[in-house]
């Protein structure tokens, strides 16, 4: 690329620069002061987030839930990429519709309707009930496991579309090669599909992770005030506690410890990529 | 066909991109607009449906309505201080009258210029601005589930009801104000909470839910997810208007609440027109109309007769209304940020 057309890219930097770098650096170094109106210097917020375990259960939960919702996510998604990579293009297109159709509804809509399904009165209970499966409803809403289930669904579509653009790269002469060598359709797809959708597998697997941990509207209404997530903790330190500059500290860290696990998982996306060309 | 970008065609495209961005903002600049903090739910309904048309036909100026808790407008005035505040007119309830005055956020009423001010009952002329309403809390239940209706506030520690209590917060003035409620009944005083926070934890064993804001609270009860828990008059009333069944009960200890009142914030961009929106609030014949259901809105102003669901359940006269409790919220204030900080952690599973 010659400087002529990097300059095409600097409305983009500035615009870059200017809301997301800017807010980022006033927000670490709010953090790094005793007052919101940011007089004297301190250390003080980091100590009280690591000195108090009530802080880091909170980001551990945090980071725990976002792996079973990303798993589970995984689980579902997979096979409909699978599928979708081999049917022909009109049915093909049928499913993307269908996987993209979430998005297209606000995320509000999207956790309100699983209020609905959810609820004593929902659908599931109703069905449970009807079936004689419990005599009382059980109870989903306001669970962690209500929060995975959840998340898995509305985040869907980043898991299946990364995962769906490799596989559909894979060239479909290395299954037919493998088949013809007597491998069956699992061995093919354990031995060959899998390894060469693995870089598809990471890039949806960060872009799940990242939208389930920060996703907080759908954790609250969800998972209500007792499943208290990252998102939420620092939302009551700014809002509810008026604490600015600890809510900044919290926002940091738990933006450090994100960076880390996709810094991991993009690595292990790296190996993955020489491991699918070898 | 190709399409060939040369500069003339993006300058003109970008241009008309720009004017087109640009034009609402012109042709709005002709009339006025003022922006007001209101509540979610009954508040942001009924100054919709009942005080914005009445002030556009008065003044031709237009509302946005910020729609936004107290203690987030307080949030919001703070981070905006020293420069242009993101709405005109506040919306508060008792606490947060009294952090803004002290953070200079809102500005001494100008009550020579509201002519409706003088006729409120003595007891809501605050100087800091209007009191419009009470906000009354009690016992909310289903009266499908439970029947007859719950006589007093120990009612949510029965048994029966494990898993059917439902509690809110403490960010929303209602999870505090009950909290300070069990703290008085159990008790304790503005110094010590221990005794609130005891019965808390007897209390989680019976509690199935506890929403993060109203809005979730409402949801709990329109599902049926919850029986029995503290309730705010007027969101009973708004949502009975939706037929979800739900009632409130005022407990044997007497009924408790707080004020609700609307200011002028401080350096704001349209200082008259806030003070005609915030006359209007309490304007007789606008009070009348706000008293009727679905919005049930207790009115402040002296000739405002009590009618309606408020007489059947909270106060018959102007003196019954004086007598509902309230709490001493200079002692409370200080303390909040503490307390909410408590609760969580008691609450957290």
């Amino acid at each position: 690329m010659n400087g002529g057309e990097s300059k095409l890219a600097l409305p983009l930097a500035a615009l870059f620069v200017a809301f997301f770098i800017g807010p980022l650096l006033v927000l670490i170094v709010l953090s790094l002061h005793a007052e919101a109106a940011m007089r004297t210097w301190t250390f003080a917020n980091y100590v009280r987030f690591f000195t108090d375990s009530f802080n880091y259960s909170i980001l551990w939960e945090t980071l725990l839930l976002g792996a079973k919702a990303t798993l589970l996510c995984l689980f579902f998604g997979y096979p409909i990429a699978w599928v979708c990579a081999r049917v022909n293009a009109r049915l093909q297109s049928v499913i993307v519709f269908l996987v993209i159709m979430p998005i297209l509804t606000s995320v509000v809509v999207r956790t309100f309707a699983w209020i609905v399904i959810l609820g004593r009165q929902g659908i599931i209970n109703q069905i449970v009930l009807g079936l004689g499966l419990s005599n009382e409803p059980v109870r989903l809403l306001y669970t962690e496991v209500g929060v995975v289930l959840v998340l898995a669904q509305v985040q869907m579509p980043l898991m299946v579309l990364p995962i769906l653009t490799v596989m559909s790269k894979i060239d479909p002469n290395l299954s037919d090669a493998s088949r013809a060598l007597g491998a069956g359709e699992w061995r093919t797809l354990w031995r060959v599909t899998m390894p060469l959708s693995l870089p598809g597998v990471i890039a949806g697997c960060v872009l799940t992770y990242t939208a389930c941990i920060t996703a907080f509207v759908t954790q609250t209404l969800i998972g209500g005030a007792r499943l208290v997530y990252m998102p939420l903790h620092i939302y009551q330190q700014a809002v509810g506690a008026n604490d600015w500059p600890f809510a900044g500290a919290i926002s940091v860290v738990f933006m450090i410890a994100v960076l880390i696990i996709v810094g991991i998982l993009g690595a292990l996306g790296r190996k993955s990529e020489t491991y699918a060309r070898a | 066909m190709t399409h060939r970008l040369d500069r003339r065609t993006v300058i003109a495209g970008a241009t008309t991109l720009g004017a087109s961005v640009a034009m609402p903002a012109i042709l709005c600049a002709q009339s006025k607009t003022l922006v007001a903090a209101t509540f979610p739910g009954t508040w942001s309904e009924a100054d919709r449906n009942i005080i914005l048309p009445a002030f556009k036909a008065a003044t031709s100026a237009a509302v946005t309505q910020s729609i936004v808790l107290g203690t987030d407008q307080v949030a919001r005035l703070t981070a905006a201080k020293g420069n242009k505040p993101p709405f005109d007119v506040a919306f508060f309830d008792t606490p947060q009258v009294l952090d803004a005055a002290k953070e200079g956020l809102i500005v001494e009423y100008p009550a020579a210029k509201s002519p409706n001010f003088s006729s409120l009952l003595p007891k809501f002329q605050d100087k800091w601005g209007p009191k419009i309403t009470m906000q009354v809390i009690g016992i909310g239940h289903n009266p499908k589930k439970i029947a007859p209706p719950p006589k007093s506030w120990d009612a949510l520690w029965d048994p029966k009801y494990k898993g059917r209590v439902g509690l809110t917060a403490l960010n929303s003035q209602l999870g505090i104000a009950f909290l300070a409620e069990l703290n008085r009944i159990k008790g304790g005083s503005e110094s010590d909470f221990e005794p609130a926070f005891k019965a808390l934890r007897s209390l989680l064993l019976n509690v199935g839910a506890i929403a993060t804001n109203l809005g979730a609270y409402a949801t709990l009860w329109q599902q049926e997810q919850i029986d029995i828990a503290p309730y705010n008059f007027n969101f009973v009333q708004t949502l009975k208007a939706k037929d979800v069944p739900v009632e409130l009960a005022i407990p044997d200890t007497g009924a408790v609440g707080w004020e609700t009142s609307l200011h002028l914030v401080a350096n704001a961009t349209e200082p008259d027109l806030a003070v005609k929106y915030i006359d209007l609030h309490i304007d007789p014949a606008i009070q009348a109309q706000m008293l009727k259901p679905p919005y049930d809105v207790i009115p402040t102003n002296s000739k405002v007769k009590l009618e309606g669901a408020i007489t059947a359940s909270l106060a018959k006269t102007h003196d019954d209304l004086a007598k509902v409790r309230g709490f001493d919220w200079a002692k409370l204030n200080p303390q909040r940020g503490a307390l909410i900080e408590r609760f969580n952690r008691e609450i957290k599973v």
